[in-house]
């Protein structure tokens, strides 16, 4: 137990579990409370199951696009696509279902399910390709990608807002026991990517080639890594997990269209470099992701529940983000220091 | 006596990872050639760093004649009058030299630039040093020999009295650092304190009034150059001494034939090369620099485009197109450039290990990680890594221990066919004497193993045979009992042994441009 502990607070995302505990909690303590007219309990206006499950749901559809961003930018890339392949991939859904064709819920859902993860890849795919064939930037490809693949949605969609069938919508509120008008689904569905994400990274051989891809494209070569094969499957894992979430965004909300996660692109990166991915590459996690994807949907929250100025929020969000870069540099030269220090510990021992 | 020109008084200076410097003291005599020696690492570079104001000391206090300063950065050190000359650029090298040497006071006119007064102020710094280069030209253009002219250029024209050179000469040929060490002469002449940071014997002997040696950051002994022998020097750096050693690896006769290259031909790199190579055998490739060493054994990893002719793994022709293609036959290259090609520098040293290796290590695609750190504990053990365990930040190492990684991994991989190039470049004496006893044995159990090395003696050393490559073509192989230095280099050059030593001693520094040839010579000056 106590190691499992000085593991937590040793690791990387260690700052940054703090953060979000001094958010929540400093939260919690200003929001004041309200009496609830049903029950005449007492509660908190923050710290309560429909605010905090609130706040994940918002939070979870851009976390789970932020562990996608956060396996490119590690591999030392960055996808500005992740919004458009939403929208694409949530308006094929929609409209592919549809003409299907009414079904039995358990067909639907995986038709829908099918659709957006595979409208996904095949966008992730077309993006690791332009990368590796004509050897263009990752920033110019996908800042490419990201107008073709919103504009193939807009054409699709005659630029309507496409409603999806009810079994969908059924999936993605479904209760689960909890009633009272609380989801959790998306929340659930974020946790799991998470882990997987987790596992992928530092569990797997494709996770570990990602790293020393992004660490070091010269040293990989030299150690006969499968260069071109790691840099299309990590804008696949990017273009599979904003299909995943535009199918959970798409099936919470009821419709889809080709404006969907406008501007998507740049909360998930903010997130992937909140949770600590360095854009050189080499660095970052799907812990750090979705922590750092909590971490500014905290924030947005916070604006709300303090009743403050709603126009302040993008200055808000801005700043948090330059401070949450800042911190997370100091915390691993900090480490870097710890380490020295152990370092010449042992060496004087030895 | 004089005051000394410098005088370090409990110099301290840590940085993460390492003590680099603990309570260092010494003075340097005004108008003298102080070398500060010491094995990679040891300190005398940081000491010559802190000097020239690079980086500030954690504790102690630094004097010049007499008087205590402190240096918030190289341009403090410049005014003060101290100038350093670094191995590898160290200007901006997309703008002219006649810009860099004018950087930090171009003279304007009325907020403009006045160009032709750049050049002329220029030109004028690099005659003062006898120097006669193109001052138009992007620095990033010129050969090493010359941006570091432009360096001496920048210091003495910026009034100068004392100079730092660190380790000047690690990037030079054997002619151009004659060069060098003529006008480092020519300094001392006319008063200039030259601080000679280098760990080369004949450099230290042949240049040096006085050396200090710094071992593990602590300064160990300064002593006159005349009367101190060479094994001295190299046992007060070491701390013990050292021990020659017969690679044991000969006494068993070569195996099977596991490689052969037949006219193997990369279009402007190498040209019709042929080879064999045994189980067992050490087989040397010399050559100048640029005379297509690295290219050959990256043709032979699969990295070269439009190779032609034959290639024989175990007798059976292959097509190398990849270095996957490559670890899968057997084939292990340690690259030349260990922090470049070698190491993922953001990863840890277990990761670095079985970066080849991981599909072998895993099951489907999950790592099985018990067996992932048995293996490199394993290997970091037999080559005796010194590291604070597997997890340690491979960046945290030294030069010795990193490059051990770099062997550890395709020990791992179970190469039969290694090849080294440039195995011990940046590595200390010690892990260099290491390096050589463990290819020596990896030999001895079987392994072919191509080394690639600009230090001849290295390559006597350790090899039964050498091959020697001039201008990509292969010009000869010399057997282990022929093989001395005069006799390589004048293959490896294509000219007279004599000739060879007359050409190194006539072109004194700057007098003209230095060829257009950017060829160098393998033969590092004072290795030998």
């Amino acid at each position: 137990m106590r190691t499992l502990a000085r593991r937590l607070l040793g690791s990387q995302e260690a700052g940054l579990v703090l953060v979000v505990a001094v958010v929540t909690v400093t939260l919690t303590l200003l929001a004041g409370s309200h009496v609830d007219r049903r029950t005449g309990e007492l509660i908190n206006n923050f710290w309560n199951s429909n605010t905090l499950i609130q706040t994940a749901t918002d939070a979870s559809f851009f976390a789970i696009m932020a562990i996608g961003a956060t396996v490119v930018i590690i591999a030392g890339g960055i996808d500005l696509s992740v919004g458009s392949i939403y929208a694409l991939a949530g308006v094929a859904m929609a409209l592919l279902v549809r003409a299907a064709g009414p079904m039995d819920p358990v067909t639907t859902v995986l038709l829908g399910l099918g659709i957006s993860a595979g409208v996904g890849l095949l966008c992730g795919l077309l993006n690791g390709a332009l990368v590796v064939g004509l050897g263009v930037h990752p920033f110019i490809v996908t800042l490419g990608t990201m107008w073709m693949l919103r504009g193939i949605a807009f054409v699709v969609s005659r630029a309507e807002s496409i409603l999806v069938p009810q079994p969908l919508t059924a999936v993605a509120k479904a209760p689960l026991g909890l009633g009272g008008g609380l989801y959790p689904v998306p929340m659930l569905v974020m946790l799991a990517v998470t882990m997987v994400g987790v596992l992928y990274l530092t569990r797997t051989v494709m996770g570990r080639h990602v790293f020393a891809f992004g660490g070091s494209l010269e040293a990989s070569r030299f150690a006969g890594l499968p260069l071109n094969r790691i840099q299309i499957g990590v804008f696949v894992v990017s273009g599979l997990t904003a299909g995943l979430a535009a199918f959970l965004g798409a099936s919470f909300y009821g419709s889809a269209s080709s404006g969907d996660a406008q501007g998507y692109e740049l909360y998930v990166i903010a997130a992937a470099v909140v949770g600590g991915a360095s854009l050189s590459g080499g660095k970052g996690s799907a812990l750090g992701a979705t922590l750092g994807a909590l971490l500014i949907v905290l924030i947005r929250q916070s604006i709300r529940t303090l009743h403050l100025d709603q126009n302040y929020e993008w200055i808000v969000i801005g700043c948090a983000i330059i401070v949450a870069v800042v911190v997370d540099q100091w915390s691993t030269r900090a480490a870097a220091r710890r380490f020295s220090r152990t370092a010449a510990l042992s060496k004087s021992a030895a | 006596m004089a005051e000394p020109a410098v005088r370090f008084e409990g110099i301290s200076k840590r940085f993460p990872g390492a003590l680099a410097l603990s309570d260092v003291s010494l003075a340097i005599e005004a108008g003298s050639c102080h070398a500060l020696c010491g094995e990679n690492g040891a300190g005398k570079s940081t000491l010559g760093k802190i000097l020239a104001g690079i980086h500030a000391p954690d504790a102690g206090r630094l004097f010049l004649r007499g008087r205590e300063v402190r240096f918030a950065g190289p341009r403090d050190a410049l005014a003060a009058g101290v100038g350093m000359v670094h191995q590898e650029l160290a200007f901006c090298g997309n703008i002219s030299v006649a810009e860099n040497l004018c950087l930090g006071a171009l003279p304007a006119r009325a907020g403009w630039v006045a160009w032709r007064e750049v050049e002329r102020r220029a030109i004028a710094m690099l005659e003062e040093i006898g120097a006669d280069l193109d001052v138009r030209r992007p620095l990033g253009e010129l050969t090493i020999a010359q941006q570091q002219l432009v360096q001496i250029a920048a210091a003495v024209g910026g009034g100068a009295r004392i100079i730092v050179f660190d380790e000047p000469t690690s990037s030079l040929s054997q002619v151009e650092a004659e060069r060098l060490y003529e006008l480092i002469r020519r300094l001392k002449r006319r008063g200039v304190t030259c601080i000679y940071v280098s760990h080369r014997m004949p450099e230290i002997f042949g240049l040096c009034d006085t050396v200090s040696v710094l071992r593990d950051g602590r300064h160990v002994a300064t002593r006159p150059t005349a009367g101190l022998s060479e094994a001295e020097l190299v046992g007060l750096m070491i701390g013990r001494p050292l021990a020659e050693y017969f690679p044991r690896h000969l006494e068993a006769a070569a195996g099977e034939e596991v490689l052969r290259v037949e006219h193997l031909s990369c279009p402007g790199k190498f040209e019709d090369v042929s080879f064999s190579l045994r189980a067992g055998e050490v087989v040397g490739l010399a050559g100048l620099v640029g005379a297509g060493r690295s290219e050959v054994a990256r043709a032979l990893f699969g990295l070269e485009r439009g190779v032609r002719g034959r290639i024989l793994v175990d007798g059976r022709p292959v097509r190398i197109a990849s270095p996957r293609h490559a670890i899968r036959l057997g084939i292990g290259l340690v690259p030349e450039d260990r922090k470049r090609q070698g190491l993922v520098l953001t990863e840890s040293g277990l990761h670095n290990t079985s970066l080849p290796i991981l599909r072998r290590l895993a099951r489907l695609a999950w790592i099985r990680r018990a067996r992932e750190r048995r293996l490199a504990a394993e290997y970091f053990q037999r080559l005796r890594v010194r590291a604070p365990g597997l997890d340690a930040p491979i960046a945290s190492l030294s030069g010795g221990n990193q490059q051990k990684i770099v062997l550890a991994r395709w020990l791992a991989a179970r190469s039969r066919i290694l090849i080294l190039d440039e195995p011990t470049r940046g590595v200390d004496v010690g892990a260099k004497a290491e390096i050589h006893a463990l290819v020596d044995q990896l030999a001895a159990q079987g392994t072919a193993v191509l080394l690639i090395s600009s230090e001849l003696p290295e390559i006597i050393a350790l090899s039964g045979r050498i091959l020697v490559l001039r201008a990509g073509r292969l010009v000869g192989e010399v057997p282990r009992a022929l093989a001395t230095q005069d006799r390589l280099l004048a293959l490896m050059a294509g000219v007279d042994a004599a000739v060879v030593a007359a050409e190194a001693g006539v072109g004194s520094a700057g007098d003209r441009d230095v060829p257009g040839d950017r060829r160098r010579t393998g033969n590092r000056a004072g290795d030998g």
